[in-house]
């Protein structure tokens, strides 16, 4: 049980810095989901929680504690790397019970402990195996079961489905939430995949050239995006982002995206930046088919329509910009056909193109 | 024949004959110069022959005689185990360099290539150099401990008959730690770094790391040292020809300079093919433990 706190937490390669001041604090058995682009500074930052890479900068602390200067062993977190890890001469038993040998655990006990930590994995019947006789997915527990015998203060998961092939990825990561429900432990996980860090989060860390972008709950970062890089981070279907200008007019204040192009927004929220030229954010699954009176709307003709089953991805030019709708099946059919969209005034993001901040 | 019936039509053969023509020349080189001797070398052993002379089958009469009369062979085979039990204290040295020379260490692959330089040089050269070494009057080593004055009376370091065995030996690691080091640092570097991650976060202390991980990774590599060891002490002729000759008397004898000697100075052919055999069968022997050490895969990576 503990809390992890980072503050103003700098890391730098000889005079590179690639870690720039990130503050992070983690509730006690909260899930922290680290997410952002290869190269962003994850899995340093990850591993100076572990103690494996020296802080440059700040200071982190694991309860009350403060750890930048004390060994990983006896920060008492639990690790599970990308590629396990697992001891390639030891078996599976030998393996998830090695670290117990170091904690002056009795031989009983650690029976005990490896046996409940297999019945909650499912892998009793591999306990005498080689790492190598394994499937992937089987390794990956195997990874999970060595850090959970440890009931450590903090889990650190630096991207464990990323060698998994796709189903299996969505196989385990279900598992890995199911395992929490069991296990509720203070747990920070880093992925690059973004649905994976939407459905496992308590909270996602968006981070981005080693600055923290955004943290919040899934639906906060989804719902309200703070800059552009997370618009276009989170969510299924990169989100549109086209060049617009806020106006005002007879029918309120709206945003124009050239021509006759032109969205409504709420009533009042954007009347301080009238004429000011902004970047305006249109989730597709948000753009929804519009009758022929609507006067709020985007006419355009499809270029590429993808039927996807439960819905339609279309693919279509409105005054020179291309953006993409899911619309139900069966409304556009081919390239060409016109689109008619509209969209919920409050589903429309609005961000400074300056600052690359939401307005 | 139909079309793709045939013996050369089919894929697997077409296969098999291109290994085969890739193989062939050094197949027959290894007919022609390895096979053919020992075969011929082992049915000398069972005959009475010399150059000039028919040869005459006389059964086991060589190996009695190596037995039972030939005190030297003895030695010899003592010197030769000898020789081959030293191989594991320079595979232990070369581990501790290759440790050294693995970590951070400032200017470590400076260090590294100067302790495998060793290992290019002819042993020819080694064994003038170190001759030259040990000399009684002029040389660096008796010089350096006279001067320190550990000792009186200068030593001679090739010509007492128990320094002798022992001064061979320490030029025949010395060559040889340079091979061992390149081996064993290969394979330390082919052990996953985040194992010893995983295993700081476990809590195993330095030395727990290097015996429940380093050691367990390196055994193919430690055993791949060995069996060149064994291999070595087996062959290393030039060294000890060089050196001593096999003297002061036979302290430096090896089973392979017994050999020689039987062979090219009394001419008794008959003799040391029966002594070759002796030496091949001992060289298996030893090769097939040490391999079956090292779980049957000396020289190769255990991975997950
Ligand atoms: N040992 C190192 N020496 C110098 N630079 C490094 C070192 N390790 C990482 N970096 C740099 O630090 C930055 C962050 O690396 P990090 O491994 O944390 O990225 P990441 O977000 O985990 O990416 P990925 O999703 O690809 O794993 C990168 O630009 C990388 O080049
Ligand atoms: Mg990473």
């Amino acid at each position: 049980m503990a809390t992890v706190s980072l503050r103003q937490v700098r890391k730098s390669y000889d005079a590179q810095e690639v870690v720039h001041g990130v503050d992070l604090e983690v509730a006690d058995q909260e899930f922290v989901v680290l997410v952002g682009p290869s190269g962003c500074g994850k899995s340093t930052l990850l591993r100076m929680i572990a103690g494996l890479e020296d802080i440059s900068g700040g200071e982190i602390a694991i309860g009350e504690r403060v750890v930048n200067e004390i060994d990983p062993k006896d920060r008492d977190v639990a690790m599970v790397f990308q590629d396990y890890a697992l001891y390639p001469h030891l078996t599976v038993f030998q393996n998830i019970a090695f670290s117990l040998q170091y904690r002056g655990v009795g031989k009983a006990e650690i029976a005990r402990r490896v046996a409940e930590a297999a019945a909650i994995l499912d892998i009793e019947s591999l306990l005498e195996r080689k790492p190598r006789q394994l499937s992937g997915g089987q390794r990956q527990r195997v990874a999970m079961g060595r850090a959970i015998v440890r009931e450590p203060k903090v889990f650190l998961f630096d991207e464990p489905l990323s060698n998994l092939d796709a189903k299996l990825r969505v196989q385990m990561r279900t598992e890995i939430k199911k395992l929490r429900e069991r296990v509720r432990t203070t747990a920070i996980y880093v992925t690059h995949d973004q649905v994976e860090a939407m459905t496992l989060a308590d909270r996602i860390v968006l981070m981005h050239n080693g600055r923290v972008e955004q943290i919040g709950t899934p639906e906060d970062v989804y719902d309200e995006p703070a800059t552009l890089f997370v618009a276009g981070f989170v969510g299924a279907s990169a989100m549109n982002l086209v060049a617009g200008r806020i106006e005002t007019g007879a029918q309120g204040c709206g945003v124009n995206l050239g021509g006759e192009s032109r969205l409504a927004l709420p009533p009042g929220r954007y009347d301080a930046h009238v004429g000011m030229s902004v970047t305006v954010g249109l989730r597709p699954e948000h753009l929804h088919w519009a009758g022929d009176s609507a006067a709020s709307m985007l006419a355009g003709a499809a270029r590429v329509v993808e039927p996807l089953g439960s819905d339609t991805l279309v693919i279509f030019d409105v005054a020179g910009h291309e953006l993409q709708a899911r619309l139900p099946p069966r409304v556009v059919r081919r390239g060409g056909d016109p689109v008619r969209v509209a969209i919920a005034p409050e589903s429309i993001h609005i961000f400074d193109p300056a600052t690359e901040r939401r307005l | 024949m139909s079309g793709h019936g045939g013996w050369w039509g089919r894929r697997r053969n077409r296969q098999l004959a291109l290994i085969v023509c890739f193989l062939l020349p050094s197949l027959i080189v290894f007919f022609l110069y390895r096979l053919l001797p020992l075969g011929w070398n082992v049915i000398l052993s069972f005959q009475a022959w010399s150059p000039l002379k028919p040869a005459v089958w006389i059964g086991l009469e060589h190996y009695a005689e190596m037995w039972t009369y030939d005190d030297t062979f003895w030695i010899a085979l003592k010197n030769t185990l000898i020789f081959i039990a030293a191989s594991p204290l320079a595979i232990a040295a070369a581990l501790g360099v290759a440790l050294l020379v693995n970590s951070d260490l400032k200017g470590a692959t400076v260090y590294r290539t100067i302790v495998f330089l060793s290992y290019p040089l002819m042993a020819v050269a080694v064994g003038i150099i170190w001759r030259w070494m040990y000399d009684e009057r002029g040389g660096i080593i008796n010089f350096a401990l006279r001067s320190s004055g550990l000792i009186a009376k200068p030593i001679g370091f090739l010509q007492d008959f128990s320094w002798a065995l022992p001064s061979v030996i320490v030029a025949e690691v010395w060559q040889m730690i340079g091979f061992y080091m390149i081996i064993l640092l290969t394979g330390l570097q082919s052990i996953p770094q985040n194992l010893y991650e995983a295993a700081r976060i476990d809590g195993a202390p330095a030395v727990a790391r290097f015996f429940r991980i380093t050691l367990p990774m390196l055994r193919p590599s430690l055993f791949l040292c060995v069996v060149v060891g064994i291999l070595n002490s087996f062959s290393s002729f030039d060294l000890v020809y060089i050196m001593t000759n096999g003297g002061p008397g036979h302290a430096t004898e090896l089973l392979i300079t017994h050999i020689y000697k039987s062979a090219f100075e009394q001419t008794k052919f008959d003799y040391a093919a029966a002594l070759t055999v002796v030496q091949f069968a001992l060289l298996l022997l030893l090769t097939v433990a040490a391999n079956k050490g090292a779980g049957g895969n000396a020289g190769a990576v255990e991975r997950d």
